[in-house]
């Protein structure tokens, strides 16, 4: 009987975000070992039987454990790879018990694919090629739109390591370019869209609301272009626009906060807390409009789920998003950066004649199942796993 | 309450930490008040490296932080000292807390992390930001002190959108309240807060340090445009940033500098990026006082595009050296800076607007600008002068009833 390729999904917390726990269930259902190595977040993750859990909790005593079973089992049976990990751990200056702990369990497991996260990752994990271990590094968001721009050493250490790397999975072209400014050979990455599983309620969209609600989702971090949102809210208001503007992920910060209530906006924009999807769902199928206002994006997930889930989307022109949204077909884009810009798609939006509003809200459905479906984006991995090969 | 002016007043601070030899407000208070007569003591939250040589006595509260064990035995110390050493100011406390409604785990707890301060005696404790007397409301009452706050910008105007009605204790206390604007003291007393309580005394800056030189600048063929600011969203550098796109769009030959460190360095490093704008900006750090000198006086423009602002010493320091300011309209930037007179006020959080206002200001005559640069010059020299400012502080604790 032929042995289940053997692939290590690490992102170093189990279990990790939604997409790449989208990720690890998909692949789960094919005909793979799916190993996750890092530490539990929780007790009890529920997983099927091809998946394996390598994981400690964070305690001091668990890490212990952990170390300790991984030494024995190197010392025992595999003495000179642990000779030869213990070196070059040596020479990179990691021979700590801290690194230790992470990389024994890998180096005893021996996956044949070693499918890194987070690219900021990339030189704790470059080892695995030493062993004949195939490494795939995503190239997600931050750690390549603009991390490596601020910092200048996680520039370098990317330059110096991309071309090292067998294979890449980029989650939109415009990401894919950026990385290759890094180093990484062009034909070494593949694009493998963001797949989802998530389908309208029955009794959704309903357009009738009297105010036009807006909604965006994330957390409030800068990349997201809050403020420029809430500048267009400004403009919306002087346009006597009778509109809801709810952002949520954002009620933890003052910079949203003090910009509401010094543009007298309280009556229309609402800052809340993070949710449960069940509830973001909801939110987004009672919403007239997802709005994505980042400076950046890969591709923004929570835009592929309100095409999904038949609601109007519009986004920035930022990253990947172009890739996605093509205008008045299945959605909305505008310039990144540019309240104005911003605020003169809402008011055409709203303006929208229903039969327009619903083509466009059936195209970007439709988009979504011929090209984000969560098989659609197993297949694409399982494809970069198969034809990567490893560079010497 | 009603004052007495008596010289050898003792003047309680409390700060976060010893200010550093770069924080020239405090240090500058300090000694002010110091050559006024009185004696002063800094009551800091935690330890620095700066105790050691500065010129007043210091009491650090104990650390709380750390194991159970030490956290214990530090409470356990801090409770014994109120008890043995000041049991009646402790008992005033206790009752003062119990009125304003705590529990008597709260009231306790609040007596433990307020120990410190009543280990000397003072006639004011005057709180250096208004957030460092939330939780502290009823300590200057116990002591029989009368207390002191001073609202600086961002205590005032940012923390209670963290912290919902963080203020409310306080502003049901007899306090007397020092603001840095007039702009500020009318949103003081939107608290209900009597007008005499508030006191308004600007910031004030080193006037012989910070001086123009004798010949005004002309500006070349590359017009140089400078801010000193923190890296932190309230200093409004991303508007600023995409004002300076609209100039090099507009074909304007400039560059611009930015002076400071903080928080949101990759947010500026990627505005610059991605505006295209690698090459027209620098971003120069923190920099010591007299390499912030140097930089002022090769500079033409001196921009503050603040979202929100207390005062603005920067914005000071660069009309001493007569550079052209245009700022925003952020609380209390509109009195540093008198729209068309000593500089230019414009509204905040609209590039463009600031943008066409650089183009406005390099297209003037000569005699008009060197009229707004001179007559700032005077305006800093007279009225934002540590004399002036140390003369004020004597007055706040000297002649004032609260109301």
């Amino acid at each position: 009987m032929k042995q289940k390729q053997k692939i290590a999904v690490y992102s170093g917390d189990i279990p990790s975000t939604t997409f790449i726990e989208r990720l690890i269930r998909g692949l789960s259902q094919r005909d793979l070992q799916i190993m996750l190595f890092g530490f539990l977040k929780t007790s009890n993750p529920s997983y099927n039987n091809s998946v394996t859990l390598v994981a400690y909790k964070n305690t001091r005593f668990q890490k212990v454990l952990h170390l300790l079973k991984y030494t024995m089992l190197l010392v025992l049976f595999r003495f000179k790879d642990k000779r030869k990990l213990d070196s070059i751990l040596k020479t990179s200056n990691q021979n700590t018990l801290r690194e230790k702990v992470k990389y024994y369990p890998v180096l005893w497991h021996k996956p044949d694919v070693f499918h890194l996260q987070w690219a900021k990752g990339i030189s704790d994990w470059i080892w695995v090629k030493e062993f004949g271990i195939k490494l795939i590094l995503s190239l997600r968001s931050a750690h390549i739109n603009y991390s490596p721009i601020a910092d200048e050493t996680l520039a370098e250490t990317y330059t110096s390591l991309f071309p090292h790397v067998d294979g890449f999975h980029a989650v939109s072209k415009a990401i894919a370019k950026e990385a290759v400014r890094y180093g990484a050979p062009e034909d070494r990455i593949k694009v493998v869209y963001s797949g989802l599983d998530v389908n309208p309620s029955e009794d959704s969209n309903s357009t009738s609301n009297k105010i036009f609600n807006i909604v965006s989702i994330g957390r409030s971090h800068w990349v997201k272009g809050y403020s420029y949102a809430i500048d267009m809210c400004k403009i919306l208001k002087e346009a006597n626009v009778n509109f809801k503007y709810t952002i949520i992920g954002g009620d933890d910060s003052v910079e949203l906060s003090y910009q509401i209530n010094d543009l007298g906006l309280e009556a229309h924009v609402e800052l809340l807390g993070q949710m449960p999807f069940k509830t973001v769902k909801s939110f987004i199928e009672r919403s007239d409009l997802l709005l994505l206002s980042s400076v950046k994006e890969g591709v923004a997930n929570v835009v592929l789920e309100a095409m999904a889930l038949k609601t109007l989307v519009l986004a920035t022109d930022s990253g990947g998003m172009a890739e996605v949204i093509t205008p008045y077909e299945n959605g909305y884009l505008s310039t990144i950066r540019d309240p104005e810009s911003l605020a003169s798609k809402v008011l055409e939006i709203i303006d929208l004649k229903q039969d327009k509003r619903n083509s466009i809200l059936e195209n970007a459905y439709e988009y979504i199942q011929d090209h984000h479906r969560q098989d659609t984006m197993i297949n694409g991995m399982c494809a970069l796993y198969d034809n990567t090969k490893i560079v010497s | 309450m009603s004052s007495k002016t008596s010289h050898n007043k003792i003047i309680g601070l409390v700060l976060s930490t010893a200010p550093k030899y770069s924080e020239t407000f405090f240090r500058n208070k300090i000694s002010g008040l110091q050559d006024n007569g009185f004696k002063v003591i800094l009551f800091v939250d935690y330890k620095s490296k700066h105790d050691n040589d500065f010129p007043c006595e210091i009491v650090v509260a104990p650390n709380f932080g750390g194991s159970k064990m030490k956290t214990f035995f530090n409470s356990f110390l801090s409770l014994l000292k109120c008890l043995v050493l000041y049991p009646k100011k402790s008992a005033r406390f206790l009752s003062l807390e119990k009125k304003s409604g705590f529990t008597l785990r709260q009231r306790l707890k609040r007596l433990i992390l307020n120990q410190f301060l009543f280990q000397k005696h003072v006639d004011w404790l005057h709180f250096g930001f208004g957030n460092l007397a939330i939780s502290r409301e009823n300590v200057a009452e116990a002591k029989g002190a009368k207390m002191a706050v001073s609202f600086r910008g961002s205590d005032f105007y940012l923390s209670p959108l963290k912290h919902k009605d963080c203020y409310q204790l306080l502003f049901q206390k007899e306090v007397k309240y020092h603001v840095l604007s007039n702009e500020m003291k009318q949103d003081v007393m939107a608290h209900n807060i009597a007008f005499d309580n508030i006191q308004v005394i600007t910031p004030a800056i080193n006037t012989s340090f910070f001086k123009a030189p004798q010949m005004p600048n002309t500006i070349g063929k590359t017009v140089k445009l400078i801010t000193v600011a923190r890296l932190h969203w309230k200093k409004g550098l991303i508007y600023t940033l995409e004002a300076m796109k609209v100039l090099r769009d507009r074909e304007i030959d400039f560059h611009y500098t930015i002076i400071g460190s903080g928080e949101e360095y990759e947010r500026i490093k990627f505005a610059i990026n991605q505006l295209e704008l690698n090459h027209r900006v620098t971003l120069l750090g923190e920099l010591k006082q007299e390499d912030i000198k140097k930089q002022l006086k090769s500079s033409d423009i001196y921009i503050q595009y603040s979202i929100q602002e207390g005062f603005c010493n920067a914005a000071l320091e660069a009309q001493a050296m007569g550079l052209m300011c245009v700022v925003s309209n952020a609380e209390g930037l509109s009195e540093n800076v008198l729209n068309n007179k000593t500089g230019w006020v414009i509204p905040k959080r609209q590039p463009e607007l600031l943008a066409g206002k650089i183009i406005e200001i390099l297209g003037l005559p000569d005699a008009v600008k060197n009229e707004i640069r001179k007559t700032a010059i005077e305006r800093v020299k007279n009225q934002f002068n540590l004399e002036k400012q140390n003369a004020a502080f004597k007055a706040f604790y000297s002649n004032y009833d609260i109301q």
